[in-house]
C-alpha cells in the first residue's frame, strides 16, 4: 500500500512561492496568538479589585503626641513620629525583605528581626542590610486628625510642620 | 557531479527532498549501547521491578517511623503586624538566607540561585576534558602557579564585594584549593595525594560548590539566631 | 510457600482466563521469559523501563537507589498531599484551623500531615544527593547530558513544591519565609515588582496568595514533576541505560553468591525458569 507522503507530487516555482508565502503567513499568525495567548494569561492573573486594607486612616489629633515620640501602628504598618519641626508618617515594613521592623524604645532604634537591619527613629538605616530608608508617607491634617495615607509615598524630607 | 572530477562533493539529488535514500550513518562518538552488549542481564520483571517495590517499602517504612516519633511543627497563625525573631525558612533554603546577609537581595536571591541554576545546566554541555585528566598531570609547576592565583583572585571576590566579607564561601575555595594541590605531589601526600592527583578540574569545581553550600546551610541552620546574629548551637541552642 | 504461590497463580490464571481478563492482559499468567517480556511490553506504565537490564545496573551500590528512592518519596507524597487535600481550605484562617483540626479532631490527622511534611523534606535531601550521585559517576556526559538537564530541572520542581508547600499551613513560618521569598523576586530588575503581583495576586501576601501557592502546589507543580520524571527515567532507557564503569568478571563473580551464577559470560539468576 502506497504512503501518501510517498507520491509525488511536481512541484513548480508558483506552487514553491505560494506554499512559503502562505508558511509564513502561518507562523504569522501562530506567533500573534501566541502572544495575545500570553498577555491575556498575564492580564487574567492580574487582578483589577483587589479587598486589600483601606490605606488613608486617621491617627490622633496632633497635639495628644508630644515631642520627641514615636507611635507605631502595626495593624496600618506605619509609624508617626513628632520631632521639634513637626511630624513625619513614615513605613515599618524593612526596605530590605520586607519583614516588620520594632520599634525598641530602650535602645530609641527600629530594629528588623529578619537580617538586622537597623534605623533611627527617622527611619534612616545605620546598619544591616537594608537598602533604603524607610519610605515616608503622605501626612495631613483634616478636621483635626492626623490623617495618613499609606499608598501615597513621599519625599524623605518631607515634614508636617507643627508647633503647638 | 561532473564539474569537479577529482574530489567528491555531496550534491543533493533533484528529487532528494521527496524521495531521501541514505547513503551511510556517521556514527558520533557517543553513541547509547542500547543494543549490542556483552554484559549480563537479567529480566526487569521481577528483578528490577521487585527492588522497586522494596525501596518503595523502604521509604515507607522510614517515614512512618519517623512520623510516629517527630510532630511537624505549627506556630501560631499568621500574624501579619509581627515577625518572629528569627524568622527562618526551612533547612534547605538557610543556604540562600545566609548568602542575604553578605548581599543584596538582587544578587543572594535572583542572581546567584539563576546562575548556579544556569551553571549546572550547562555542565555537560562544557566538560571539554572529555578523558578527565586530573589537573596537575601536565606541567604541575605552571598549573600550580595558575590555579593558586585564580584561587586568591576568587576568594578576594568573594570577601571584597559582599557588605561583609563572605568568610564560608572563601574558606571553602581556600580549601579546595588546598586539596586539590596535594595531587601535585602524589608521592609525598601519601594516600590524600593518591586520591587528589586523580581529581579533574571539573570535580574540583563541583567539590567547591557542594563544600559551599553545604557550608552556607550549616550555618544558617545551626549557627544563626535573633537578628541573623551568630549563635553557638552548643551554648544558646538552635534556632 | 511455594504451594501457596502456585495456587495464588493458578487461581488469577483462571479468573483472567476469559473474553474480559484477556482483554486487558493479553499475555498470561505463565512465569516465562517470554511473558515477563510482554509484562513490559503491554503495559504502560512498565514499558518506561527496558525488557532485560544489566545486572550490575541493578546493584544498590550502583546508584545507591537515590533516584528510585527520590520517585517513591514523590509518590508518597502524592498520596499523602491528596488525603490532606480532603480536610484543607485555601482560606484565612480556615487553613490554619483546618491544619490544627488535622491535629487534634481526625484520626491520624497528625500522622498523615507528618509523613507529608517529613516526605517533603526527604525528597529535597534524596534529590540532591542523587544529583551528587551522578556527578560523580561522570553520567551527565553525553549521551546523557539532556537527562541531567532534565534532572535539573526535577530539582528546581522539587524546591518551588517545597516552597509553595510552605505556606499553606499559614502560620508565622510560613507567613514570613514567603514574605522574604516574593521580596527577593521583587528585588529583579524591570519585571520584579509584576511578578511579586502576580505571585501574590495582590500587593500584600493574603489569601490570594495562599490559593495561587496552593493551586501551583497541588495541580500546576506535581503535573509536571510527574511528567519530567516520565522523560527522566524513559530517557535512561534510551540513553543506554544507567553509566556502568567498565567491567571485569571479576566483578560478577563477587556477586555470584547473591543469588546469580556466572556462566560463560552471562550472569544466570539461580531462579528455577522454566520455559
Ligand atoms: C524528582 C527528582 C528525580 C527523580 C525521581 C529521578 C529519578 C532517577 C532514577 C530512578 C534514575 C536511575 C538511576 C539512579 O537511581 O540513580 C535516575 C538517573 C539519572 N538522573 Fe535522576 N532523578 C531525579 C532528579 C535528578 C537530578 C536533580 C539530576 C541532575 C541534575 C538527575 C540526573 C540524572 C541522570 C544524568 C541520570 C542517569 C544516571 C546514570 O546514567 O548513571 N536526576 N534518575
Ligand atoms: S527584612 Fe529587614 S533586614 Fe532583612
Amino acid at each position: 500500500m502506497p504512503l501518501l507522503d510517498d507520491i509525488g507530487i511536481p512541484l513548480d516555482d508558483a506552487e514553491l512561492n505560494r506554499r512559503s508565502f502562505l508558511k509564513l503567513l502561518g507562523s504569522g499568525a501562530l506567533a500573534v496568538a501566541a502572544l495575545g495567548t500570553a498577555v491575556t494569561s498575564v492580564e487574567y492573573l492580574s487582578p483589577n479589585v483587589l479587598f486589600e486594607d483601606e490605606t488613608r486612616f486617621r491617627i490622633r489629633r496632633p497635639e495628644e503626641i508630644a515631642v520627641g515620640t514615636l507611635i507605631a501602628l502595626p495593624k496600618q504598618r506605619v509609624y508617626v513620629m513628632r520631632s521639634q519641626e513637626g511630624f513625619i508618617a513614615f513605613s515599618t515594613v524593612c526596605t530590605h525583605l520586607g519583614c516588620m521592623t520594632k520599634y525598641e524604645p530602650e535602645n530609641n532604634r527600629i530594629f528588623c528581626p529578619c537580617h538586622g537591619s537597623q534605623y533611627t527613629i527617622e527611619g534612616v538605616v545605620t546598619a544591616g542590610p537594608a537598602p533604603r530608608p524607610l519610605p515616608r508617607f503622605e501626612l495631613v491634617v483634616d478636621k483635626g486628625f492626623l490623617v495618613v495615607n499609606t499608598r501615597k509615598a513621599v519625599s524623605q524630607d518631607t515634614i508636617l510642620r507643627y508647633s503647638a | 557531479m561532473s564539474e569537479s572530477a577529482s574530489t567528491f562533493a555531496a550534491v543533493k539529488g533533484e528529487d532528494s527532498q521527496r524521495d531521501p535514500v541514505r547513503l551511510l550513518v556517521v556514527q558520533g562518538e557517543a553513541r547509547p549501547p542500547v543494543d549490542a552488549t556483552t554484559e549480563p542481564m537479567v529480566m526487569t520483571v521481577p528483578h528490577l521491578l521487585l527492588r522497586e517495590l522494596i525501596t518503595l517499602l523502604a521509604a515507607s517504612l522510614a517515614l512512618v517511623l519517623i512520623s510516629l516519633i517527630f510532630n511537624a511543627p505549627l506556630e501560631e497563625i499568621a500574624n501579619p503586624e509581627k515577625t518572629p525573631n528569627p524568622a527562618k525558612a526551612p533547612w534547605y533554603f538557610l543556604g540562600l538566607q545566609e548568602l542575604l546577609h553578605y548581599y543584596p537581595p538582587v544578587i543572594a536571591g535572583v542572581i546567584i540561585p539563576t546562575l548556579v541554576i544556569f551553571a549546572l545546566i550547562i555542565v555537560p554541555y562544557f566538560d571539554v576534558n572529555l578523558k578527565r585528566k586530573s589537573l596537575f598531570e601536565a606541567n604541575s609547576g605552571r598549573t600550580m602557579a595558575y590555579w593558586w592565583t585564580a584561587m586568591i583572585l576568587v576568594s578576594l571576590l568573594f570577601l571584597l564585594s559582599g557588605k561583609h566579607p563572605v568568610w564560608p564561601i572563601a574558606g571553602c575555595v581556600w580549601a579546595v584549593a588546598l586539596l586539590a594541590s596535594f595531587g601535585a605531589a602524589p608521592k609525598t601526600w601519601g594516600a590524600l595525594g593518591r586520591w587528589s592527583a586523580k581529581k579533574s578540574l571539573a570535580y574540583w569545581v563541583f567539590y567547591w560548590f557542594l563544600l559551599t553550600t553545604t557550608a552556607l546551610t550549616i550555618i544558617g541552620t545551626l549557627f544563626r539566631g535573633p537578628g541573623w546574629s551568630l549563635t553557638l548551637p552548643w551554648r544558646d541552642g538552635i534556632y | 510457600m511455594r504451594a501457596v504461590t502456585q495456587y495464588a497463580r493458578s487461581l488469577l490464571a483462571r479468573l483472567t482466563d476469559n473474553k474480559v481478563g484477556r482483554s486487558m492482559i493479553r499475555h498470561g499468567w505463565a512465569e516465562t521469559n517470554r511473558n515477563r517480556s510482554l509484562v513490559v511490553f503491554s503495559n504502560f506504565f512498565l514499558h518506561i523501563h527496558p525488557v532485560k537490564v544489566r545486572l550490575r545496573a541493578i546493584a544498590f551500590s550502583q546508584t545507591y537507589y537515590l533516584g528510585g528512592l527520590s520517585a517513591v518519596t514523590a509518590i508518597l507524597l502524592t498520596v499523602t498531599g491528596l488525603f490532606l487535600m480532603f480536610y484543607y481550605r485555601p482560606a484565612v484562617p480556615q487553613a490554619y484551623h483546618d491544619m490544627k483540626d488535622l491535629e487534634f479532631a481526625v484520626s491520624a490527622g497528625i500522622f498523615i500531615r507528618n509523613l507529608h511534611r517529613w516526605a517533603a523534606h526527604a525528597m529535597v535531601a534524596l534529590v540532591f544527593l542523587h544529583m551528587i550521585r551522578v556527578f560523580f559517576a561522570g553520567a551527565y556526559r553525553p549521551p546523557r547530558e539532556f537527562n541531567w538537564v532534565i534532572g535539573v530541572l526535577l530539582f528546581v520542581v522539587t524546591l518551588l513544591l517545597s516552597y509553595t508547600g510552605y505556606l499553606l499551613p499559614w502560620d508565622q513560618l510560613a507567613y514570613w519565609a514567603v514574605t522574604v521569598g516574593t521580596n527577593m523576586a521583587d528585588a529583579t530588575p524591570v519585571i520584579g515588582p509584576k511578578i511579586k503581583f502576580l505571585m501574590l495576586g495582590g500587593n500584600a501576601l493574603s489569601e490570594n496568595a495562599l490559593l495561587r501557592f496552593y493551586v501551583l502546589h497541588c495541580i500546576l507543580l506535581p503535573a509536571v514533576l510527574y511528567m519530567l520524571v516520565a522523560i527522566h527515567i524513559w530517557r535512561i532507557r534510551k540513553d543506554g541505560g544507567i553509566l556502568l564503569p567498565p567491567a571485569s568478571e571479576h566483578d560478577y563473580e563477587k556477586r555470584s553468591g547473591k543469588g546469580y551464577r556466572f556462566e560463560a559470560g552471562r550472569a544466570v539468576p539461580d531462579l528455577e525458569v522454566k520455559e
